[in-house]
Parts: C-alpha cells; structure tokens; sequence
C-alpha cells in the first residue's frame, strides 16, 4: 500500500484518492451538466405567441399578436447566461477528468478547480433565484404595484419557465455537492514532498 | 495575543455584519406613501416577496456573523464555519440577485407584460430599496474575500513550508 501512494504521488497526478470517489465525482458532474443544460435550453427556446381579435370592423377581424419570449425579461436572460455558462464549465471539468489528467500549472490544480466550482455555483444560485422570483411575480402578480399576472394568459410560457427553473435549482444542488468535493479534496491534498 | 491572520479574519467578518445590518435595517425601514392618479397607495419592502426574502436572509447572516464573533480561536468548530459560510455565501447571493432583478422592473418596468415603472411615485421608497441593495453588494463581495481567505489560511499550515 505504501509503494502504491509512492508511485502515484510521483507521477505528480494529484488524483490519489480510490477510483470510486474519482467516478462518483464525475458521474454528479454529468449529471449537474445535463440539469443545466436542460434548464439553458429549456429557457432559452421558451417562446409563446397569441393572437387575439380586439375588434371587428365590418366582416374582418383585427388580430392583436402578442408574444412571450424569455428576452423580454433581463433576470430571464441572466438565467440562460449563468446556465450556459455551468453548462460549459461542467463539460470543461469533465474534459480536465477524463483527458487533462496530467495538466497542472505550478500545483494549484486543485484550487484552481475548487475555486471556479465555487464561482459556478454562485453564478447559477444567483440566475435561479432571479428568474424564480420574476416568474413568482409573473404568476401571482403584484396588487401593490398594480402589475397585472401574465400566467393566466400565456400558460406554456409559464410551464416551461418553470421546468427550467426547477432543473436549474437540481443542477445547483448538484453543484452545491460538487463544490464541497472539490474543496475536500483540496484540504486534504497530500502534502507536496519537499526536497 | 492576537495574530495577524485572526485579526484581518475579525475584521472581515465585523465589516460583513456591518453591511448585512445595514441591509435589513435600511430595507425594512423603506416605507413610503404615495397617490397615484388619485389612488393613495403605500409601499413597503413586504409587498414584494424577493424584499422579504433578502431581509430574512441578510438578517440570518446577521445573527450567524455575530454568533461567530465569540468562537474561540482553537476551536473544532471552524471546519463547520468554513462549511457553512459557503451555504450562506450562496444564501446572500441568490436573496440580492432576485431584489435587483425585482427592483429593476421596479425601475424600468416592463413594456411586455404591460408592467409600469413604480419608481417614479415613490422616489424615497426607491432610493432606500437601492441604498439596501448597495449594502447587500459591499455584504457579498467582503463575504467572498473573507471564504478566499479563510481556505487560504485553512490550507497553509497543510501545505507545509515549500513556495
């Protein structure tokens, strides 16, 4: 046992935990990846249209077309944008498992990963919770601010915002659970063999 | 005998408590009465749940942020300090990303769902909303250095006396 830590730490491959650990990592890093992938394109191709007759002048109706679409609401595109984003950070450390095994700059490997998971994590609680409380706001509306709720009216909107919103909140968690791998993994990195 | 790590620790943490109280002291006291063609109106941080949601969660780390204050220095406990000013690092994050995104349709409102701007009826109220958000900012950027450094320092004395 004590040959086999010797020759893994010669290698200089800062992955000496037990091969479970290392598969579990990346199995909740899959699946954290396609939760926020789900949720970027769930969203981002979240668009209705509804057209209404407003009047009728003789014989022909006027159409009033009204749309829904993410873009119109800044927190809805913040939430694409930060899902995007953990979508591709979740693919690149993926990537860095399987492949870059070898990469490392000046031994900082670790919390290199340890801090852009945190960042991730931030960056997705942040557009969750926005887009959550803007689509609380679009269901319930506000009497105080006379904001009338759009729910009602533009339901498949609605539905699929929330399914974005609820695979967005899965993929935290996720990420949540990551974060802390990460940063056990870092504090309990073998100490560097000092010549 | 305190040493320099703990002290600028300390000091992190007093300036977090400082500006998360701010926060909830600011945000819950905004309260204006206005008319509005005629309708009088009041507006109050609770009439928005994102507000309420921001002061209970500044107001959560408030009262962790003074609890911590009187763990002493050799303590066990800092692995769970570390832990959890990660969870409530997210906490803060998420409760200031949905106030501003709140506040901003308060702002500019939002022509396509036929949502008007409030800002321009309750100035005071508007300004003491984004005064509370700035607080929140100062919260989580000063949050963020002090989890750097809190793992930085965790990690050093692991790190042996190499680099």
């Amino acid at each position: 046992m004590g040959l086999q830590n010797e020759e893994k730490l010669e290698l200089g491959c800062s992955s000496s935990q037990p091969r479970s650990k290392k598969w579990v990592l990346l199995t909740v890093r899959v699946i954290a990846f396609l939760a926020t992938a789900t949720a970027t394109l769930v969203m981002a191709l979240n668009k209705e249209t509804k057209t209404l007759v407003v009047a009728t002048v003789g014989s022909t109706p006027i159409k009033l077309t009204l749309t829904a679409k993410f873009q119109h609401t800044p927190a809805f595109v913040f939430f694409v944008i930060a899902n995007g984003m953990a979508s591709f950070h979740n693919l690149l450390m993926i990537m860095v498992e399987l492949f870059g095994q070898k990469l490392d700059y000046k031994g900082l490997r670790l919390a290199m990963i340890a801090i852009l998971d945190m960042t991730t994590v931030a960056l997705v609680s942040g557009g969750a919770s926005a887009a959550t409380f803007m689509a609380e706001v679009g269901k319930n509306g506000n009497s105080h601010a006379r904001w009338n709720k759009i729910c009602d009216k533009f339901e498949t909107f609605c539905d699929r915002g929330g399914v974005a919103i609820i695979a967005s909140s899965a993929g935290l968690i996720l990420m949540l659970i990551i974060s802390v791998m990460s940063i056990t993994k870092l504090l309990n990195k073998p100490k560097s063999i000092s010549s | 005998m305190v040493k320099p790590k703990r002290l600028l620790s300390l000091l992190l943490r007093i300036i977090v408590l400082g500006a998360t109280l701010a926060a909830v002291i600011i945000m819950a006291t905004s309260h204006e009465k206005g008319t509005f063609f005629a309708l009088s109106y009041e507006a109050k941080y609770s009439d928005t749940p994102a507000f309420k949601f921001f002061v209970i969660a500044n107001a959560i780390v408030t009262v962790y942020g003074f609890l911590v204050l009187f763990i002493p220095s050799e303590s066990q406990l800092w692995g769970l300090v570390l832990a959890l000013d990660l969870v409530l690092t997210m906490l803060l994050i998420s409760s200031i990303s949905a106030a501003l995104a709140v506040a901003q349709v308060g702002k500019k409102g939002n022509s396509s769902a036929g949502w008007l701007p409030v800002c321009g009826q309750v100035t005071k109220y508007c300004n003491q909303v984004s005064g509370a958000l700035v607080a929140g900012f100062i919260a989580i950027i000063t949050y963020i250095i002090l989890l750097l450094y809190s793992i930085y320092t965790f990690l050093n004395p692991l790190l042996g006396k190499n680099g």
